[in-house]
């Protein structure tokens, strides 16, 4: 695969409407766009920030809610309950500052990357297989549609059960939620595969493993990624869970435990900090997706 | 390669006949057996340009996929330089309707998507041979320049050059087309006959190209064969002599055109109808009806 630059996007827009009989100029040319003028970048930066202002409004609505909300609206007695934003803020920067934060993230992150990781290997492979012989679908989908139905919360008695209370069981957890969702994708990745790619794979003469290698798997590598994405989210709230359950270290374990030594600005601090590394994985799984899938949308999805 | 018609014709078809096993359906529980071809055969010399044309469900496709090697025929031979046709092969090229362009590769990529691994012939291209091979032959159909587009940034025009190219690139004998032009605009689709033809010329390769326009099967084909309604069966081959068609006048207007146009316009006429009486619609390869959910037969199939 190769590697288009940037460059190349903002020539191709206007590309379509001179596209259709130039059979030897390249480069259609390009057309100054509007707001070259002082006056109108002025106004265009104005709108852009406004629209700004108007996306981030509910999130600054909420956090002054939040910061004023427990001092004038709550009742006295749960005022305790719910620490306003800075009193959480303090304790977050007491938890980074004394290392503490620090060493529950990574107790979490390690685990969620290793289950995510295990997860994403076994259920790409797979996936593949199943994909592609039709008799092991129809042999192991039954069973798959009953795992995949049980919600992985509620096999973590036996995870516990059977693999104890250490490292193995959550990994184990998180690995098994994060499986279907890859699984799932990936199969449909390749069921949708084009066939008159493969037929005109085919009539190329490709092998059985070339036309998987330079047709099917490409083609399907967006809806695995979908997957992959999918199966972030619900690993970070397994893993989550699981730490509430039974653990020595993790955000999970720092939510809970801060809960019953009645630290409750500091059991804010870890579901902020919880949200904030949802927040980032999506983001982060949602660029890799966008890179791996940027064929197949038109040039035109903008990020501005 | 040999030029000229010799003692053997570059492609030959020999008593073909095809049957399909439809998937039952809500009419038809049981399934039925369709013929999509019966008792073809069909001599083509090597360089030429020969059109098939037919009604829907005359077996066009079933033919184009026969020659290509994508499926086998029930009774009679395929036979290709005088040799069965044993699968797919790079002697042969196939340019579809829809492109089948590879959307994530760029141009230059989908034109040396046939020259990547080891050929028929033991030869392997380096990366830069096949860089260089791909611009020579998007050149050839006139998109120099846009090596770098994806499918998604050219016009359906556009894209079946690429696809054009890319069926080239491979050098083969023989060029299997099957109704290339027919999605396109009708400007559009002028513009890439009068390409085809020059191709044609400068390249020298065999040519079958399927459509169901008469005015396409005329201006291109040196013959035009017509296709009966299912069961498919060769009804008549009219041979088209317009004289020079690379100059710059209107050969669709002139005399000789119209009056083969119209021969072969009459040979179809009457199968259309039949065809469009009897309801046929297009079968796929595989048995699926069109209106039927499109399962993918991934591997096995063929």
């Amino acid at each position: 695969m190769s590697t288009p630059t940037l460059t190349k996007e903002t020539e191709t827009q206007t590309g379509p409407a001179a596209a259709g009989k130039a059979t030897t100029e390249p480069n259609p040319a390009l057309r100054p766009g509007p707001g070259t003028t002082p006056a109108a970048r002025l106004r265009r930066y104005a709108l852009q920030g406004g629209k700004a202002v108007w996306g981030a409004g509910a999130i600054i609505l909420f956090l002054l809610l939040w910061e004023l909300g427990p001092a004038y609206l709550a009742p006295a007695s749960t005022r305790v309950f719910l620490p306003p934003l800075h009193e959480v803020l303090e304790a977050l920067g007491t938890l980074i500052g004394n290392g503490q934060l620090q060493n529950h993230l990574a107790a979490s992150l390690s685990r969620s990357a290793s289950g995510f990781g295990i997860a994403v290997v076994t259920a790409v492979a797979l996936g593949l297989l199943v994909a592609w012989y039709g008799a092991l679908d129809r042999f192991l989908n039954p069973l798959l549609e009953v795992f995949r139905n049980t919600a992985a919360l509620a096999l973590l008695p036996v995870f516990t059960l059977l693999l104890g209370i250490g490292e193995t069981s959550k990994i184990s957890i998180v690995a098994y939620a994060a499986f279907f969702p890859v699984l799932l994708n990936t199969i449909a990745g390749v069921r949708t595969v084009d066939p008159l790619l493969i037929r005109a794979a085919r009539s190329l003469g490709l092998s059985n493993v070339q036309l998987f290698q330079k047709v099917i798997l490409p083609s399907a590598v967006p809806t695995i990624f979908t997957g992959i994405r999918m199966a972030g989210t619900s690993s970070i709230l397994v893993l989550i869970a699981a730490e509430m359950v039974g653990a020595k270290a993790g955000l999970g374990y720092l939510i809970v435990n801060s809960q019953m030594s009645f630290l409750i600005p500091d059991m804010y601090a870890g579901i902020l900090t919880v949200s904030l590394l949802g927040l980032l994985v999506n983001y982060l799984l949602v660029g890799v997706e966008r890179h791996f899938s940027r064929w197949r949308t038109a040039v035109g999805s903008r990020t501005a | 390669m040999t030029s000229g018609t010799g003692p053997i014709p570059k492609i030959s078809l020999q008593n073909i006949t095809k049957k399909f096993t439809v998937r039952p359906s809500k009419d038809s529980p049981e399934g039925a057996v369709l013929t999509a071809l019966d008792g073809i055969s069909l001599d083509v010399s090597a360089g030429e340009f020969i059109t098939l044309v037919g009604p829907s469900g005359s077996g066009k496709t079933t033919l184009l996929d026969l020659l290509a090697g994508l499926t086998k025929p029930d009774t009679g031979q395929v036979l290709v330089d005088g040799r069965e046709v044993a699968g797919p092969g790079r002697d042969r090229a196939v340019v579809f309707q829809q492109y089948a362009l590879f959307p994530w590769r760029t141009a230059a990529a989908n034109v040396s998507f046939g020259l990547e691994g080891v050929g028929s012939d033991g030869k392997r291209y380096s990366r830069k041979e096949r860089a260089e091979k791909a611009r020579e032959y998007l050149e050839l159909v006139g998109l120099g320049g846009f090596e770098d587009r994806y499918p998604h940034e050219l016009s359906g025009g556009m894209k079946q050059r690429v696809a054009i190219a890319r069926s080239l690139a491979y050098e083969p004998d023989i060029l299997l087309m099957d109704e290339p032009f027919a999605a396109l605009d009708a400007q559009t689709r002028e513009q890439l006959q009068t390409e085809l033809l020059r191709i044609w010329a400068t390249t020298g390769k065999t040519i079958i190209f399927i459509t169901h326009g008469i005015d396409e099967a005329v201006y291109l084909g040196q013959r035009v064969a017509v296709l009966s309604s299912r069961p498919g069966r060769l009804k008549e081959i009219v041979d088209i002599d317009l004289g020079d068609r690379s100059g710059d006048e209107d050969v669709r207007s002139n005399p000789a055109f119209v009056e083969h146009r119209h021969k072969v316009w009459s040979l179809l006429h009457d199968e259309v109808r039949r065809a469009q009486e009897a309801g046929h619609a297009k079968i796929q390869p595989d048995g699926t009806a069109p209106d039927e959910t499109r399962t993918i037969t991934t591997g096995k199939a063929a």
